[in-house]
């Protein structure tokens, strides 16, 4: 023992670093081939027999994930725009132009001290945050992304939608009640009002396109508005779409209907008295409803994940790799070299004050940048999925700046008037949208027999 | 439940009754965060406020409230969202200016008084220097009146168009607050260079002012002069045509004539009522008498008529600045008045047109440097009396958006 105590106090820090990782790695090692020689048959064996169930787990994990970084992007959204509709520079220290404060918020709200008031009841004041950002997170799992990359397909797709959704309500209700706080529990019962109101015009809107689809599951509207964009709902239902937009900003409590949280009026409604990430899962909650909401827009109205228009031309890559041999070899080791050059010529011979390595550099990047993008044209034309989540995307991001827009130029409408427009105006005009379009299918049917 | 009254609830054992101590609060039942008095009622409207009936609740908008313009504490009795009575509670922003300025000589007092309207500080020291002028019979040359008068409704113009962001921002909007205080910051940035200072600008002077027009203000002027209108044009766009706004604004807080002279109004609330009373007209001081401008009136007086009577002033103050710039005569900016100012004993009474309404000082002397007594009439003040009848039977929503077009400010009120 004393001579690997002594052999082990004469090692420097990166020999006692090696000789400690070297066995650990080793041992790893070992015990990983011998798990997976032992129980890695067995294992894909269960797996594959419950397909269903490691998918949907699958799922889940992706789109609890997904929405940490949606909420940071919508965030650094709203704070960047709102800022230029105001005339301001907006966030511009914490990376660049201020891309990352919403991460650092994030970290933020992670330390501050998170504590309940006294006289709150602190097992709802606890789980009412939860409440929200489940209900808001597990209705992203019916939403279509693209073809074959949703969470779960089901044929009531619509109707879990919302009914999911109106849970959240129960938290906002949750958290407002057991604040021990008169705003907040003005906060809590304003949005069980608002929110209850606007579901009902919210879940009529949609009844048009579910007359016209056939079926509830997401998947089957998205494909049945496939082909050129006029396919699209929203040319048939043109009043759904604006009352289904329209409600959809109330359920999502975003101006000019944030009454829950009208910081003029109920200083932040449910919120006022949570501190820490508590109240960053409510904020976390709001920007996910917000994504969720424009992808529903999306989904139901806008086509969903098909391009407006068929991709025109016959596309067949067809380029068997095994075929070139020792060619391939060749490309892959002469194609980055060759690019990398190509890109850094013009440089090179245009500028004489630009030393030959910087236009090297230069060169790489553009070479790199012209491969990657090969790649993603490529996937695109090839790889379904791609296309259609490059589509969504694009249209749901549009709808999310909608909303912010929405924020920073409309002021906020009364109780009174939310609640009038509502019942006197939205639930008439859906249900109007429903006869009209009931009508329309029947007539339509009897001049075809 | 039943008819409550929460005076009853118990103290801690020697815990003094201080409602400010925390440990105060800590000892209490947990029921008696409700913001009430900590001694039994002393009137009858006490003991009416503070009794609730089935269903209601008592809410303490204030003194931290993020729209009550400044430290104005007004406790609510609600009934759901409707607001049954209130009790405004004045006095957190209380700094006993007047009773500083009876100890403070003439000189003295112009930076005393300048805190008190925080957002149009020159009308603040414009009433008090006019008032000792009448006291010591000093004669201020006619280009110190111009100089007045261009940077009194300079100062006007930044008030007003604050008044336009932050009534936006009690409605929830976002945006206009933003652009108003752009053009509210070039116009401070302007009197900065005239005055030296952004917001409490110690300028006049008893028989003239502090310092002539310069090169420097002038330019800046004659810069912002040519986009005012297009800028002010601008943030009223962002309101004027929004429908959920005029929806909210119309027909909300409205106060008629008869009333609103009976509550002593002036300023644009009073002329929002239909009411033609502006003090540059009704009593002319300086040289406003040699311009020419409007006095526009509204007939409605609600919270939309407020606010576009205010718009419409901020142009009549820019034709005036316009005049005052052609008309600007050459000469002495300062009387010649003694450093140590004893008037001789007698009061005096002086009035101005402040962006809010009527300010006006009225002074007393005894003979000595100091005075004997001031007294400020505040329209802020003035106007909160209206903030009871007109917000009974309204939501919490509609309370800040009337606050807001009343435009009071808490520095003034609370003095």
């Amino acid at each position: 023992m004393t001579v690997i105590s002594r052999g082990w106090g004469r090692l420097t820090l990166p020999g006692k670093l090696v000789f400690t990782l070297v066995p650990l790695l080793l041992a790893v090692t070992v015990g990983l081939v011998a798990a997976i020689v032992l129980l890695g048959a067995p294992l894909v064996a269960v797996l594959t027999d419950n397909l269903p169930i490691v998918r949907f787990v699958v799922a889940v994990t992706i789109v609890l994930l997904m929405t940490i970084p949606t909420a940071f992007l919508i965030i650094y959204m709203e704070m960047k725009i709102i800022a230029l509709m105001n005339l301001r520079i907006g966030p511009d220290r914490v990376g660049p132009f201020g891309s990352l404060l919403s991460v650092v918020h994030g970290l933020k709200v992670l330390m501050k001290e998170d504590f309940t008031p006294t006289g709150a009841d602190a097992t709802v004041f606890t789980w009412a945050p939860v409440v929200v950002y489940l209900a808001s997170v597990m209705t992203l799992l019916v939403i279509p992304f693209a073809p074959g990359l949703y969470g779960q397909d089901m044929n009531i797709g619509l109707l879990y939608f919302f009914a999911i959704s109106g849970l959240g309500v129960v938290g906002l209700l949750m958290g407002g009640w057991s604040s021990y706080n008169k705003y907040s529990l003005l906060g809590g019962l304003r949005s069980a009002a608002q929110v209850i109101s606007y579901e009902i015009p919210l879940t009529l809107s949609v009844v048009g396109v579910i007359l016209l689809a056939g079926t509830m599951s997401l998947n089957a509207i998205v494909e049945n508005q496939s082909g050129w964009f006029t396919d699209w709902y929203v040319f048939q239902q043109p009043l759904g779409a604006l009352i289904f937009f329209i409600a959809a900003t109330a359920e999502a409590n975003r101006t000019p209907f944030d009454l829950t949280e009208a910081d003029s009026e109920i200083v932040a409604g449910f919120a006022t008295e949570y501190s820490g990430m508590r109240f960053g899962f409510f904020f976390f909650a709001e920007y996910v409803n917000v994504f969720i909401m424009s992808a529903l827009t999306v989904t139901l109205f806008f086509g969903g994940w098909n391009a407006p228009f068929p991709w025109p031309f016959e596309t067949g890559v067809a380029i068997d790799l095994a075929s070139l041999g020792i060619g391939l070899l060749l490309l892959v080791a002469i194609a980055p070299v060759a690019l990398t050059l190509l890109f850094a010529a013009p440089f090179w011979i245009a500028s004489t004050r630009l030393k030959g390595w910087h236009a090297l550099i230069i060169g790489f990047v553009l070479a790199n940048l012209f491969i990657v993008g090969l790649l993603g044209a490529w996937a695109y034309v090839e790889l379904d999925w791609v296309a259609g989540i490059l589509w969504f995307m694009l249209k749901t991001y549009v709808f999310v700046f909608i909303f912010v827009w929405m924020r920073g130029t409309l002021p906020r409408v009364r109780i009174d008037q939310l609640m009038d427009f509502a019942w006197k105006w939205l639930m008439e005009l859906a249900f109007l949208n429903i006869f009209i379009t009931a009508a329309a299918i029947i007539i339509v049917e009897q001049l075809r027999s | 439940m039943t008819t409550t009254s929460h005076h009853d609830a118990p103290l801690g054992p020697g815990v003094s009754g201080s409602s400010d101590d925390p440990r105060v609060a800590l000892d209490r039942d947990l029921g008696v965060f409700e913001p009430v008095p900590p001694y039994p009622p002393r009137t009858e409207r006490e003991a009416e406020f503070y009794t609730l009936a089935d269903g209601q609740l008592l809410i303490n908008m204030g003194p931290q409230h993020p729209s009550t313009h400044g430290v104005l504490r007004v406790v609510l009795k609600l009934d759901g969202e409707r607001v049954v009575d209130l009790d405004p509670v004045l006095g957190y922003l209380h700094r006993g200016v007047e009773k500083l300025c009876e100890n403070a000589d003439y000189h003295h007092v112009i930076s005393q008084v300048d805190p008190l309207e925080y957002v149009s500080s020159l009308f603040n020291e414009w009433a008090p220097v006019m008032a000792f002028e009448q006291l010591l019979d000093v004669q201020v040359p006619r280009r110190a009146e111009y100089i007045r008068v261009l940077s009194g409704e300079l100062n006007r113009i930044a008030s007003h168009s604050l008044f336009l962001g932050w009534m936006a921002l009690d409605l929830g909007g976002l945006t206009p607050i933003l652009w108003s205080f752009i053009e509210r910051d070039e116009i401070v940035e302007l009197l900065a260079s005239l005055t030296g200072q952004r917001m409490l600008f110690n300028y006049f002077r008893i028989g003239g002012v502090n310092g002539d027009l310069n090169h420097d203000f002038m330019s800046r002027l004659g810069d912002w002069m040519g986009r005012a209108t297009e800028q002010i044009d601008a943030g009223m766009s962002l309101l004027n045509e929004n429908e959920i706004f005029v929806r909210r604004m119309r027909d909300l807080g409205t106060i008629d004539t008869a009333q609103a002279l009976r509550m002593c109004f002036s300023g644009p609330n009073l002329r929002a009522t239909g009411v033609p009373f502006d003090v540059r007209r009704a009593h002319p001081y300086s040289v406003y008498p040699e311009l020419d401008f409007d006095i526009p009136t509204r007939a409605e007086g609600d919270s939309l008529a407020r606010y576009l009577l205010r718009m419409d002033e901020v142009r009549q103050s820019l034709r005036i600045i316009d005049q005052c710039l052609h008309q600007m005569p050459d000469g002495p900016i300062m009387a010649k008045v003694p450093r140590l100012l004893r008037p001789r004993p007698g009061r005096a009474y002086a009035a101005v047109e402040a962006p809010r309404g009527q300010y006006a000082t009225y002074a007393i002397s005894d003979g000595t440097h100091q005075p004997f007594r001031m007294r400020i009439h505040d329209p802020s003040f003035i106007h909160l009396q209206a903030v009871g009848p007109l917000m009974e039977g309204h939501l919490i929503a509609d309370t800040m958006a009337i606050m807001a077009s009343l435009d009071p400010i808490m520095g003034g009120v609370d003095k």
